[in-house]
């Protein structure tokens, strides 16, 4: 009995170094949480230089300036205490080398706190970087990472992607601002739908063309302005598409969530179209050899502005040619789409190939290599049809 | 609470058994394995082929082993073959469940240091998994199927739960096309598909432990079918979720579906966490169970006493556990533990069965 007990304790008093806790816990205010990511082109900064003239270099070329937004924790505190003077709710910390993992590994040797990638929110890059490697490339650390997790959302950027993390909004977290703007998607169909990075990873590796929310910069204002397209094979960005393009496409493929078609009617007067539903259906044609696709685009809404005076947007006749107009309005915006997709740039941004794979396998298995070249010889039409449901609460 | 004193457990209990045996670290890296071996999205039909595969092999098991009531694998084999054929068989079915349940252990510590526990070392984590492992082991098989009962209902209401909210990025066309390229591609998938189910052999060995050992192949369906339909849902939901060649570029598809949405509101806003800690309490029942029927094949076979054969095998599914160095090694060693699983329980049962039927029937020997 009495050696039981001896082995009853010791066994208890072992049993404590396993309920230690966790073992590589470490304290969040000892870390630096890092909500955004740009990529720049490499350009060492003025600060940069200067500390490298005073040896701080190691071997490296300056393809990528990284920049990481923090948002200090103590930050939020302190402003509560005195509300006098603003404080930043964020800095950003900049450095250029040629691989991301470095340079994040690298801002140890510039901050006390070591930067952590847990909640990360949106990564930006600039078009110009986006030109020159290829965004397998850019996002290969991302998507490796245990930290950063693929639910981040990827933006291009127009001019500088730091410019991006800056806000004239002293109390706004840049970083926050893009992420929560995207969500937009259901108010305007120019905001395209966003991607996040295991979506971006499978766009990569399926080598077909895609399309990323382009951001342009002023000031310290941002604003979603149209989509830069990254060519399959290559990977690289080719081109922009415009807001108009961007909600072309969102009718192309029946993805859009709400918006607004704006026209003129026989007067010149302007009168405005509130979508509540759009629906998109595409059929592919395959004849021996010829392909070609039908896309028929339905939608219903509200006519929800009217400058012209003379008339009653409450007569049938009078929605019935408003529809009209609406309808060729947004003819000649796909027109413009085609245009570009088919002859300017020649890609596929608008999910035709996917339509085509899944009618026609063997046939896309055929043409998947140069889609992109065969698409842009491939007839599409179009049949749109608009319904104005109502028109709001005014009769006149 | 009424404790049982004789070591059988219920037709419920062995169901659960059985599922808790099959689903462990297969689930996590099994949408990438068989889209690897089939390269299209039907890889789902591959998993409902594959699950009709394994009953049916299953219920071969469940027959023979009720020809010898109360008796394991172990025990009839050596009555069908002989002593010593008998016996070397047995011999390889307990290394195949050492080392299988070294595997799991090992993966279950990649998984954890990679994205829970940065900086724990390898020991740490494995060493107390392997004890409490012998630990609930050396209660038999009730205590074992009383934990499993418990950790069950918690561990797939979380799969199930995380599955649900994931619906969010779901996307049909990421399944589609359907059977583009006919069917060869969903037998290529069948070789993946069929491994993720070892672990149902154990039934050999539950059939002589069950209290009402004629409802063994009710038990088997249910204990198979449950791990079935959540394959099958993983495979939909991971592939719908991610597309084909996102879930190729993903060393843990599933985690990453995951990781690849956030919730806010809900109390947790990123699922991978408590699916990970959960799913941790679902690999310990699949390696108590492996852990529990190597030990009880050693003893059964050389005779020794059941505690010890417990803690002697300590150490040596340490061993095995540490044994491969890269991650690559890990997944070699799954791969090779699925090949080494169809060669000993697709073999061993039909061949034991046909010598077993060819010497009762033509030879009218008493087995």
């Amino acid at each position: 009995m009495y050696r039981h007990k001896y082995v009853l304790i010791i066994g208890l008093l072992s049993s404590l170094v396993v309920i230690q806790g966790c073992w590589s816990s470490k304290e969040i205010e000892d870390l630096s949480v890092y909500a955004g990511l740009a990529l720049d082109v490499g350009e060492r900064t003025a600060m940069e230089r200067d500390l490298e003239s005073q040896g701080a270099k190691y071997y490296k070329r300056d393809l990528v300036t990284a920049t990481v937004q923090i948002v200090p924790i103590k930050s939020f505190e302190r402003q509560e205490k005195s509300k006098e003077k603003q404080v930043l709710k964020y800095s950003n910390l900049r450095l250029t080398g040629d691989s991301v993992f470095e340079i994040m590994r690298q801002y140890s040797t510039r901050r006390d706190r070591p930067v952590i990638g847990h909640h990360l929110k949106v990564i930006v890059v600039s078009t110009k970087l986006a030109q020159q490697q290829n965004m397998d490339q850019l996002m290969d650390f991302v998507l490796r990472d245990n930290d950063i997790r693929p639910s981040c959302r990827v933006f291009f950027s127009k001019g500088r992607a730091y410019d991006t993390f800056l806000s004239d909004q002293p109390e706004e977290v840049p970083s926050f601002r893009i992420n929560s703007l995207i969500q937009n998607s259901y108010r305007t169909n120019k905001v395209l739908q966003e991607v996040n990075l295991t979506q971006l990873d499978g766009l990569i590796h399926s080598k077909q063309s895609f399309l990323l929310q382009n951001i342009v910069t002023s000031n310290g204002q941002i604003e979603f302005a149209g989509a830069g397209i990254i060519k399959g094979d290559k990977g690289k960005w080719i081109g922009d598409l415009n807001q108009e393009n961007v909600e072309s496409v969102s009718w192309v493929k029946g993805t859009g969530q709400g918006g607004v078609i704006k026209s003129y009617d026989w007067r010149n007067e302007t009168i405005s179209y509130e979508i509540k539903s759009m629906k998109s259906k595409t059929t592919v044609k395959l004849k021996g050899d010829a392909l070609s696709f039908h896309v028929a685009i339905e939608s219903t809404g509200r006519l929800i502005e009217n400058w012209d005076p003379e008339e009653n947007p409450s007569e049938m006749a009078y929605l019935e040619r408003a529809e009209k107009v609406f309808e060729e309005r947004l003819k000649k915006m796909i027109d413009n789409l085609m245009w570009k997709m088919q002859t300017k740039y020649k890609v596929d941004v608008a999910g035709f190939g996917k339509h085509l794979s899944i009618k026609y396998p063997h046939k896309w298995k055929e043409v998947k290599g140069n889609w992109d070249e065969v698409f842009s010889q491939v007839p599409v039409t179009f049949d749109i049809t608009f319904k104005i449901t109502d028109f709001g609460s005014s009769t006149k | 609470m009424f404790i049982r004193t004789d070591d059988k457990i219920t037709t419920t209990q062995t169901s659960i058994f059985i599922t808790d045996s099959v689903l462990g670290a297969g689930i996590l890296t099994l949408p990438r394995s068989v889209i690897e071996a089939a390269q299209t999205p039907d890889v789902w039909l591959s998993v409902i082929v594959g699950g009709f595969i394994v009953i049916l092999v299953a219920l071969v098991m469940v027959k023979l082993s009720q020809q010898f009531p109360n008796h394991t694998v172990y025990q009839y084999a050596k009555r069908i073959v002989g002593t010593v054929p008998g016996g070397m068989l047995s011999v390889c079915l307990i290394i195949y469940f050492i080392v299988i349940a070294g595997f799991e252990v090992r993966v279950f510590a990649e998984v954890t240091m990679y994205y829970l526990l940065e900086g724990t070392p390898i020991w740490a984590i494995v060493i107390p998994f392997i004890w409490v492992g012998a630990y609930i082991s050396s209660g038999g098989i009730n205590s074992i199927a009383r934990v499993f009962q418990i950790i069950f209902p918690i561990s797939i209401f979380i799969l199930v739960l995380s599955y649900f909210l994931s619906i969010r990025i779901f996307e049909i066309d990421n399944l589609r096309p359907v059977l583009s390229e006919g069917l060869v591609p969903v037998f290529k998938g069948l070789k993946s598909t069929v491994l993720i189910f070892t672990g149902f052999e154990v039934i050999m060995n539950l059939v002589a432990h069950m209290q009402h050992p004629e409802k063994a192949v009710k038990a088997t369906f249910t204990g198979i079918g449950i791990p079935f339909v959540l394959y099958l849902m993983t495979v939909i939901v991971v592939i719908g979720g991610m597309s084909v060649d996102s879930v190729l570029n993903s060393t843990w598809p599933t985690i990453d579906l995951l990781r690849s949405f956030e919730i806010t509101g809900l109390i947790f806003e990123r699922f991978e966490f408590p699916f990970l800690v959960i799913w941790m309490m679902q690999l310990f029942c699949n390696f108590t169970s492996f852990y529990f029927n190597a030990s009880l094949g050693i003893s059964q076979v050389f005779g020794f006493k059941i505690q010890t054969v417990i803690f002697g095998l300590i150490p040596a599914i340490f061993i095995t556990t540490l044994l491969p160095e890269r991650i690559n090694e890990v997944f070699k060693l799954g791969d090779s533990i699925g090949k080494m699983g169809i060669a000993l329980f697709f073999l061993v049962p039909v061949l034991l069965s046909f010598i077993f039927i060819f010497r009762k029937k033509v030879l009218k020997q008493n087995v």
